[in-house]
């Protein structure tokens, strides 16, 4: 099975589609010269009338344009195809991870139900086991909602909130507010640099990306929790980075950290609980607003610092700004004219 | 369950998510055992070093050290110990490692209470039935191998080396049906207390194991001999 999956890889597919490709184009052009010269000889014997030069040009041309369809077909076969075997991919990595995050909640409820329905249980007891398993009944909501959550991003379906906004001061509070939702204390998270630039940015979507690094952050760091977040404008770019002292991130990892359901699992680290969506998300979100993240850690326990990076609006990638806001515009006058009905 | 090897047990639980951890602890506890709890593996291993236990319910995904490290520790200190792997991986492949690297169950999560709490009074039964023989009768000789049922160690032939629970287990078992065929079924029965169809290609991997241990010539076994579509039979001829 796997010699035939080899065999059929779709990189060497193409290869070779465009190699029959190219013999076919050579073919039809030995084809045509040799065949001209010989029409051209029984023409000129028989009658020069018959056999114009035009008609033949056009045979030339009319085969070359069907060979080129053939080529553009053999593309578009191509791409999709490859699509297609990503999705497959995709779905059985997505089939694995997310059954396995779902059974543990699950293992939970059943166990307390079974319990409840097996012994007689005091009302103290009860009242506790009933807590645990909301517990983790909200734990299996927020895994449902986060394949939600996603959904509505890769499809693009979320609404346009793109504005014009003051890089520091939305950076400040989103950290402050993200600060408030984990129960942070104030000294733990440091603020420092200078943002005042302009960028364009979907509030809500940045404060999932900001939600995510620091709900990250304070998941990895054994002991005390520690946040460093420094802003900085260039001529072209908004830079935030933000720095915890953690457990840092191995080298091998760093690469793989983005992607979906991607989990590092270390026998020696803590283990949290996670979808492996959350990182995923940011890089989405920031490439939304054409902007890039990036990790570096200098290893085991040194702590791990995020960058993001976002295009100063007037200065660098106007036009897609531009678009990002029109489309906003477009979509609230869209919201409005839905209300007014 | 008003036995006395039952009550006594001492259950050490491995298990870092603390909602099932507490669930788990409290019916262990409700059913008269004692249960120490170990949220992550290098706790576990420090309890294992520092007091002796008769059953290991062991997660696979916890921190620090996984639960295939953990029973390799255990088995090591312990090669009697009964093992209940507890996982929510639930593929082929991860139920022969556990049950190769000595786990004595495999349960996957979600799991039946009542089917949890059968199969550790199983698991205790029978190593107190373990025990008893294995106190009566330490020392087996066949043939040109000696094995001592206490601490699973064998001479083959004059080389020295160590059973692993499992083998020692199912060696015994033979022994003690010797001359009478044991089928596979029972063999997973009543040495891991299961009763699927999936680990009947366990059954035979360690009787290959076996026979290259004890056997003079593998491929024409004197001892442990095969019976067509039913199972095994252990015979020597001291017996005949």
């Amino acid at each position: 099975m796997k010699k035939r999956i080899g065999f059929l890889h779709p990189i060497l597919v193409f290869i070779m589609a465009q190699l029959a490709w190219l013999s076919l184009l050579g073919l039809w052009i030995y084809w045509y010269v040799s065949n001209y010269i010989i029409l051209k000889q029984v023409g000129d014997n028989l009658s020069p009338q018959i056999i114009t030069k035009g008609a033949n040009l056009l045979a030339l041309i009319i085969g070359l344009i069907m060979l080129v369809l053939l080529l553009w077909g053999m593309y578009l076969i191509f791409i999709f195809l490859n699509r297609q075997i990503n999705v497959t991919r995709f779905y059985d990595n997505f089939i694995a991870n997310f059954t396995h995050e779902l059974k543990s909640p699950l293992a939970t409820i059943q166990l307390y139900l079974e319990t409840l329905n097996l012994r007689k249980v005091s009302a103290e007891k009860q009242e506790e086991f009933i807590r645990l398993m909301l517990k983790d009944t909200y734990r299996l909501k927020n895994l449902i909602n986060s394949i939600l959550d996603m959904n509505v991003l890769e499809q693009q379906k979320a609404a346009l909130r793109y504005q014009v906004y003051e890089a520091g001061d939305m950076v400040t509070d989103l950290i402050k507010e993200s600060a408030e939702k984990f129960n942070l204390l104030e000294s733990s998270v440091k603020i420092s640099g200078n943002g005042s630039c302009e960028c364009v940015f979907d509030r809500a979507n940045m404060k999932t990306v900001f939600d995510n690094l620091i709900d990250n952050a304070i998941k990895y760091t054994e002991g005390e929790f520690e946040l460093a977040v420094r802003m900085r404008c260039n001529e072209k770019f908004f830079y935030v980075e933000l720095t915890d002292r953690g457990i840092g991130i191995p080298a091998k990892y760093q690469k793989r950290l983005f992607n979906k359901f991607f989990r590092v699992y270390q026998a020696d680290s803590p283990n949290v609980k996670g979808t492996g969506l959350g990182l995923y998300m940011a890089r989405e979100i920031m490439k939304h607003h054409n902007g890039k993240i990036s990790v570096f850690s200098k290893g085991k326990n040194l702590g791990t610092t995020f960058r993001l990076q976002f295009p100063i609006f007037g200065r660098t990638g106007n036009r897609y700004l531009k678009q990002l806001l029109k489309k906003t515009q477009k979509y609230e006058k869209e919201q409005d004219a839905g209300h007014g009905e | 369950m008003g036995n006395d090897f039952v009550d006594k047990s001492r259950i050490l639980l491995v298990e870092d998510e603390e909602t099932l951890g507490l669930g788990l602890e409290f019916n262990l506890t409700e059913e008269g055992y004692e249960v120490i709890w170990a949220k992550n593996g290098k706790e576990a291993a420090q309890f294992i070093r520092s007091a002796e236990f008769d059953l290991i319910i062991l997660d696979i995904m916890v921190p620090y050290l996984d639960g295939f490290e953990i029973a390799k520790i255990a088995r090591r200190e312990y090669p009697r110990i009964p093992i209940l792997i507890l996982s929510a991986r639930a593929g082929v492949k991860d139920r022969i490692r556990g049950l190769e690297l000595g786990a004595d169950d495999y349960l996957t999560k979600p799991f039946h209470l009542q089917e949890l709490l059968l199969r550790v009074a199983g698991m205790l039964k029978r190593k107190a039935w373990y025990k008893d023989t294995a106190d009566q009768n330490p020392v087996f000789k066949f043939g040109r191998n000696e094995i001592d049922f206490r601490d699973f160690s064998c001479v083959a032939d004059r080389r020295q080396f160590q059973l692993t629970f499992h083998e020692a287990m199912v060696l015994k078992y033979l022994i003690d049906h010797r001359n009478t065929i044991v089928s596979r079924k029972d063999l997973l029965e009543n040495v891991w207390n299961t009763s699927s169809e999936i680990e009947t290609r366990t059954i035979d991997n360690f009787i290959m194991r076996l026979r290259k241990y004890f056997e003079p010539d593998p491929a024409q076994p004197v001892y442990i001999k095969s019976v067509r579509s039913v199972g095994y039979i252990f015979s020597t001829s001291e017996d005949e």
